[in-house]
């Protein structure tokens, strides 16, 4: 599609400010009742979905142009698709993060990329990873790790890392877990290693299409080759990518996030637990997992009207509002681990607040992705929990360093650090 | 129109570089499209309203002083907003300052005791509501919902809601007021005004809401209204709505003190009286007609898709197609929704003894497809939260209302199937959404022994369509020449033509001369203009301060 394709869109919104709040039924007080981290912290409407649309209208009609704080309105978006889910709730005919996604192709198609992202896309193109790190260190997370490297070895099951989980030391020990889990519950698995490449959804996001689909491509061939037939990921961006993206693309393979998985794994006797972890503990949502995670649907239609005037879709069209992402499996599982006592937030599943780390936001507006991050520290805190749970190693980075630069006692967790926790006699995790 | 430097800089000086843009991109964000809702004045196609010349994010009451004192200084027009849920919110001329009120947004005060909030105006309902639930209390929520400001209803429109029944207009519960005056002077309102607190809106203290306020609000266009404090009403429920169900499907099962039903009759006649009778009964804590905006002929079928996370609009003429659904279709041609809520089991009791008394002697019933309990609980949670109304848009992106029977329930009813028919056969020419004709919707009445009642009947239509567009135009054309035929007076559809014109911009002079020349009292715009004169020596608001110099 191209921006003009949602012209319509941008004159059917209309302007009610519901992307700039969680859904009003599930308001529980004042202080935790906004959804979109750009608005709240810019306060203009340009920094919702509706001034979204307002300035896209305005640039494609020629009535602005470009400017540093257009660049800023673009690219601040998170593309953390709360505002999506709030302006579905009355709206069927409107695609407000599919519109911010486009402004960004739009953006960066016109050369007004940030420079902070062309970095990323610099190494990516270079090094295939979003980490800035060499091409030759991808695999190192998993030295010593005794399971198969495709394509050169045969497994039913492929657990891709990701950029972050290859390359952040603080975290390779929760991938080398998630793959040990898999391995002991007597899943096939097996691994790119230094063979894997980035899945592309974090430069799609920042705006950079074409990057994201030769990516795409070169892993859906690459898993093809290997006769891969279901992809197994931790990262929360690659999920998405894998799940809702590639298929796009037409890949074909099954895609399921570890919590998926070990949820599977644990309802069918496969995995035990043998240590209490007494601690109370909150959950954080992933975007990419959470309302972003429903599974793609094809559809080939046209829009059509019915009534005189009521806008519809023929045939009946997907609608992605968060209803069915992957909300249920990670908390099955804290709630199966012996010890651990899961508290809500009062943002939660399909309206989450985003941790601050989604859409380049991290790489180029730090202080703002950091602000978005203490927020939900600080809702996590009012739960009484004493850690934060999420299935995301961007969420996981972006939630320690805002506690480390906060001073913090909170602790952080990825779910599958728990899971380990617990299996082991003793209760020794990592 | 650019700002002087000058003055931009005096402005950021005000309020910070980071509450300040003058990016075109960022100035026509805040623009409103004529082809859209609430305008009561259009639609025109492709139309917007003036660009601004900045918009001010401002933080504080000392800081919108100092916005105004510098618009007096250099002669600039300023239009405060809140929400931005209408065209009213917007500038009318392009040298004009948008005050974005969003930064002010907190719940200053809940006075528990009594039954008060004391709120800034980028607080909205669903907040409001949110937090005096904690304390047992709750607010009244204008009909537009939950997502609007109670400051900004309560102090510049009507405030017109749901509650009416139970908890009055907004108007009504406009207690004590912090008001930077046009001049940039601050005046406190009511009882505030001589040191009293916020208790109440007229005295001890300046009584100075009605000419503060003007007619049916003044619409930002006479100073910036800061803080003020609203009337809280008894809330016989949980601290928080215990919300289940898949978005956006949500519903809410409370305690057996609250009820929600809907009531059909067997006649208009019917209709009002059971209104007249709930209001004698003193029972029910909100009441509307408020699923009749999808229109007579769709609304039980857009509630299955609503209730129904897996419906989308694609599903609707399947539904309509449903035998049983066309039956409860049939069976609830003349409805209304009604929440009781008793505070107390003894309450609850009497409350329903008498409404299915009040049901037996008009022969209206109970819809009982709409007590099914997964449609129950989620109408139950619409009414109490009024967090869809977006759901106004939900066909096309645009709507806006007809006729508005604004006056004594009778006045509706005796005339609601007439003006049903009128657009029925209107709607066959295809530029509005079809509904059936009769999309009238609004309370059984205001507060005071039956009060007073606001009929709109709903008109849906793509604004992105030019022929839907002006075909609406055209068909809202012909409802002002039916209605002053009929003598229903000038319809909803052209409330706000005497302050902004078809161009987005103040409408002339000489129009809105003649148009409150001919308004049945026209004495009040005269004093309005007075008033202006005096509060507003450098006319820095816009025309939604209705005035009309002396001839």
């Amino acid at each position: 599609m191209a921006l003009e394709d949602f012209a319509a869109e941008m004159d059917r919104c209309s302007q009610c400010s519901y992307c700039k709040w969680i859904p009003f039924d599930q308001m529980k007080s004042w202080r935790f009742a906004k959804n979109c981290p750009s608005i709240s912290y810019h306060n203009f409407n340009s920094y919702s979905a509706r001034g979204r649309y307002a300035v896209a209208r305005s640039l494609i009609g020629g009535q602005s142009g470009y400017s540093d704080t257009v660049r800023d309105i673009v690219f601040t978006c998170m593309t953390c698709g709360s505002c999506d889910v709030s302006c579905k709730i009355c709206r069927y005919n409107l695609e407000p993060l599919e519109m911010v996604r486009e402004l960004k192709f739009r953006l960066v198609q016109d050369g007004q990329g940030l420079d902070a992202h062309k970095a990323v896309v610099e190494s990516l193109n270079k090094e295939q990873n979003t980490m800035l790190q060499p091409k030759a260190g991808r695999g190192e997370w998993a030295d010593g790790l005794d399971v198969p490297r495709l394509p050169s070895e045969k497994a039913g099951v492929l657990f891709h890392a990701g950029c972050r989980f290859s390359y952040d030391q603080n975290l390779q020990a929760t991938a080398r877990a998630a793959v040990l889990l898999l391995k002991s519950a007597g899943v096939d698995v097996g691994i790119m290693g230094e063979r894997e490449v980035c899945c592309g959804g974090r430069v799609y996001s920042m705006g950079y299409k074409d990057e994201f689909t030769r990516f795409a491509q070169a892993n859906i061939q690459a898993w093809a080759r290997a006769g891969v037939k279901t992809v197994v990921t931790s990262c929360a961006d690659g999920y998405h990518a894998f799940k809702r993206l590639y298929p796009q693309l037409g890949s074909q393979v099954e895609v399921l996030h570890t919590v998926e998985f070990i949820a599977r794994l644990i309802k069918e006797g496969k995995l035990t637990f043998r240590s209490q972890i007494p601690m109370t503990v909150t959950y954080h949502d992933p975007c990419h997992l959470g309302r972003q995670g429903e599974p793609y649907v094809e559809w080939d239609g046209v829009e059509k009207k019915i009534k005189g005037q009521i806008v519809v879709y023929e045939p009946k069209r997907p609608r992605y509002n968060g209803a069915w992402g992957v909300y249920d499996p990670p908390r099955e599982i804290l709630r199966s681990i012996p010890g651990v006592e899961l508290v809500e937030m009062e943002r939660t599943r399909e309206y989450s607040w985003c941790c601050g780390a989604g859409g380049g936001v991290r790489e180029a507006y730090p202080e703002f992705s950091a602000w978005t991050a203490a927020e939900r520290i600080a809702e996590a805190k009012a739960t009484g929990a004493e850690a934060l749970v999420s299935a995301c190693p961007w969420c996981e980075t972006n939630f320690s360093d805002a506690i480390s630069a906060l001073g913090e006692p909170m602790q952080v967790y990825d779910i599958v650090d728990l899971v380990q926790k617990a299996m082991v006699q003793g209760g020794e995790g990592k | 129109m650019t700002l002087a430097k000058n003055v931009y800089n005096a402005l950021e000086d005000i309020v910070g570089a980071k509450n300040i843009s003058d990016d075109p991109a960022v100035l026509d964000s805040y623009r409103y499209s004529l082809a859209h809702t609430a305008i009561h004045l259009g639609p025109y196609y492709d139309t917007f309203t003036p660009r601004g010349t900045a918009v001010l994010l401002p933080g504080s009451t000392e800081e919108v002083q100092a916005i105004v004192k510098l618009c007096n200084k250099y002669k600039i027009k300023f239009k405060a907003a809140s929400t931005f849920w209408s065209a009213q919110g917007y500038p009318s001329e392009e040298d004009t300052i948008q005050l974005d009120m969003r930064r002010m947004d907190r719940v200053l005060e809940i006075d528990e005791k009594n039954m008060f909030a004391v709120i800034e105006p980028g607080v909205i309902g669903a907040t409001l509501q949110a937090e005096t639930m904690k304390v047992g209390l709750n607010t009244h929520l204008p009909g537009s919902g939950c997502s609007c400001s109670p400051l900004a209803s309560a102090t510049s429109y009507l405030g017109s809601g749901p509650s009416n029944l139970y908890g009055g207009w907004y108007y009504d519960n406009l207690l004590g007021v912090e008001w930077v005056m046009p001049t940039g002077d601050l005046f406190r309102i009511g009882s505030l005004g001589s040191g009293c607190g916020w208790f109440c809106g007229e005295g001890p203290g300046p009584s100075m809401k009605g000419v503060a306020r003007g007619f049916i609000g003044s619409k930002g266009a006479m100073g910036v209204y800061t803080k003020c404090a609203l009337k809280l009403f008894a809330w016989p429920g949980p601290e928080h709505l215990p919300v289940e169900g898949t978005v956006p499907a949500y519903k809410v099962s409370l305690p057996d003190n609250f009820k929600a039903y809907t009531v059909a009759f067997p006649s208009w006649k019917a209709w009002a009286d059971a209104a007249y009778m709930i209001w004698d009964a003193g029972i029910g804590y909100l009441a509307h007609r408020q699923y009749n905006m999808f229109g007579r002929d769709l609304k039980y079928a857009m509630v299955k898709i609503l209730t129904d996370p897996t419906k989308t609009l694609e599903d609707l003429e399947e539904l309509l197609e449903d035998p049983e659904v066309r039956r409860v279709t049939e069976e609830s041609k003349r409805d209304f929704q009604i929440v009781l809520a008793g505070m107390t089991p003894r309450d609850i009791e009497w409350q329903e003894k008498a409404f299915d008394e009040i049901l037996a002697r008009t022969g209206g019933w109970k819809v009982e497809a709409m007590n099914e309990p997964e449609i129950n609980k989620w109408m139950l949670l619409y009414l109490i939260r009024l967090g869809h109304k977006n759901l106004n848009l939900v066909f096309g992106g645009s709507y806006d209302g007809c006729f508005g029977f604004l006056g004594a329930i009778d006045f509706g009813t005796s005339n609601a199937e007439e003006a049903a028919q009128f657009k029925k056969e209107w709607e066959k020419q295809g530029a509005i959404v079809e509904a059936g004709g009769d999309c009238m919707m609004g309370p059984i009445g205001g507060q005071g022994g039956g009060g007073t009642g606001l009929w709109e009947n709903f008109t849906c239509f793509d604004p992105y369509d030019k022929e839907s567009v002006e075909g609406t135009l055209e068909f809202f054309d012909a409802c002002t020449e039916f209605g002053l035929k009929r003598g229903w007076g000038v319809g909803m559809e052209k409330w706000n033509s005497q302050n902004r014109g078809s161009d987005g911009r103040t409408t002339p002079k000489e129009e809105r001369d003649r148009i409150h020349l001919s308004a049945p009292q026209p004495s009040m715009f005269r004093y309005q203009h007075k008033v202006r004169e005096a509060l507003n020596p450098n006319d820095l608001g816009d025309a939604y301060y209705e005035t009309l110099e002396d001839s």
